[in-house]
């Protein structure tokens, strides 16, 4: 998810740690700390695919974009880093997809969009 | 209950404006939650004029640090203006200061509407369901009035800038994929092919130059429990353009609220029939889709832009990570499904 969890859930701390201090006016600490709950469940739920996510993403992008590689560094910031180089590319190639009439290759780039957006997809998606 | 730190600030500069007021107080200021891009409080004033005691429930909307939507709030506010006692019900607006040394940012105060709902979530989750038709009838009739009103009748032609009829579309595109070029974070390749779709099928001329209000959807008007709407509200995207983007704007999925219903209120073919009863005006089915993508591309944009001010810094509260989160994804969804993808 964008902005990225790590700098999410920092900003939460101090939200959550402000909002613990008297004088904040009521509604303005009810507003921000359920805001910060909902952002917090949604941190959960994503959490522990995360990475998976990301593996199989980019290798589904790699097969489709016949990029040699692989994700050898496991942190969520170097897969991530690894998915935006691969979806730069994906753009790229539908573009050079369109351009040339190609309709089985555009095909193959929406389906893999399709696919991921199946990936990214969360419990309360309004589509 | 705390008095809020801004209170005495805002009874400083109102006893500036109300001519012949003493002992000026605001009382129970407090923000309402959401507001990304504007900071919004209600209160209730109080003073003294002509030796009587005097009282008016008022809304206060700041500019943030870093906004949601960057906007020129002078157009919010002659928009509001222009409407205001017309057949689109608004607020009126009380003042607008754009000198910072009073509130550290911009702001304009206008009066409260009290005692409505505007959630659409308190809308749509069943208590309200009785009233929901009228709801429906008066949100895109009132669409259809503005659609039908007259930009420079308003004024607003001499505030706002008026494009030709065939550079609508493309001004607005222009606009929004800015908005991705400084802002996106990653890259965006369900948006970056709908735009390129959009430049490659450009929709017909505007058939009129009309008001956008643009963000004219279930959640930005003031109801009542029998289903008339007191207020149109959220006028900081207005603009002078086609009228079918006012229209298209509703009919993103996002909007749906997962009900597959135009607005989370009844069928889309309905609402078309509505408003082009209540606007003289016909929504070309052609030139309708094209604008319904576009404002995928756009609340896209907005959701993108809202990520963009927290990892940049410009603004850190939770309000503008949610948007992300939560619509990122099933924006990119909102738009295949448009193109027929998914």
């Amino acid at each position: 998810m964008t902005p990225e969890v790590p700098a999410v859930l920092a900003e939460l701390a101090a939200v959550v740690a402000r909002n613990a201090a008297p004088g904040v006016p009521e509604p303005e600490r009810a507003s921000e700390l359920g805001l910060t709950a909902m952002l917090l469940g949604l941190a959960a739920e994503v959490w522990d695919g995360a990475a998976a996510r990301l593996v199989e993403e980019n290798r589904a992008l790699r097969a489709l974009l016949s990029d040699t590689g692989a994700d050898e560094d496991l942190r969520l910031s170097k897969l991530k880093a690894g998915n935006d180089r691969l979806r730069g590319k994906l753009i790229e190639a539908q573009i050079a997809a369109e351009q040339a009439g190609d309709q089985a290759r555009q095909e193959a780039i929406w389906a893999e969009l399709r696919a991921s957006t199946e990936r990214r997809k969360i419990s309360v998606s309004l589509v | 209950m705390t008095d809020h730190p801004l209170a005495p600030r805002v009874a400083a500069y109102l006893a500036t404006k109300i001519p012949g007021a003493s002992d000026l107080t605001v009382e129970a200021m407090e923000r309402i939650s959401g507001g990304a891009s504007r900071e919004t409080y209600r209160f209730r004033a109080r003073w003294r004029e002509a030796g009587e005691s005097r009282e008016r429930r008022m809304i206060l909307r700041r500019d943030p640090p870093a906004s949601l939507i960057e906007t020129e709030r002078r157009v919010e506010f002659a928009a509001y203006r222009a409407f205001h006692g017309s057949a689109v019900p608004v607020p009126e607006m009380l003042w607008l200061e754009e000198d910072p040394a009073h509130l550290d940012h911009p702001f304009f105060i206008a009066e409260e509407l009290a005692g409505l709902q505007a959630s659409p979530q308190m809308l749509l989750a069943g208590g309200y369901d009785a009233a929901l038709p009228k709801v429906a009838e008066r949100k895109w009739t009132i669409l259809g009035e503005i659609a039908k009103a007259d930009p420079k009748a308003l004024g607003l032609t001499e505030v706002i800038p008026a494009p030709p009829l065939d550079g609508c579309w493309r001004r607005e595109l222009d606009y929004w994929e800015a908005v991705f070029d400084r802002d996106q974070a990653e890259p965006l390749p369900i948006a970056r092919a709908a735009i390129r779709w959009l430049r490659a099928h450009p929709p017909p001329p505007a058939q009129k130059l009309s008001v956008v209000h643009g963000d004219y959807r279930t959640g930005n008007f003031l109801y009542d429990e029998a289903g008339e709407i007191h207020g149109v509200l959220d006028w900081e995207m207005a603009h002078l353009g086609d009228p079918l983007e006012d229209l298209a704007w509703g009919f993103n999925p996002i909007w749906e609220f997962g009900r597959g219903l135009a607005g989370g209120l009844l069928p889309r073919e309905r609402a078309i029939a509505i408003w082009e009863q209540a606007s003289g005006l016909k929504a070309d089915p052609q030139a309708l889709h094209w604008w319904i993508l576009f404002n995928c591309v756009k609340g896209q944009a907005i959701w993108v832009g809202s990520a963009g001010a927290f990892i940049k810094g410009g603004n850190k509260a939770p309000i503008m990570i949610y948007p992300a989160w939560w619509l990122l994804n099933a924006q990119d969804r909102a738009i295949l499904k448009v193109m027929g993808k998914l």
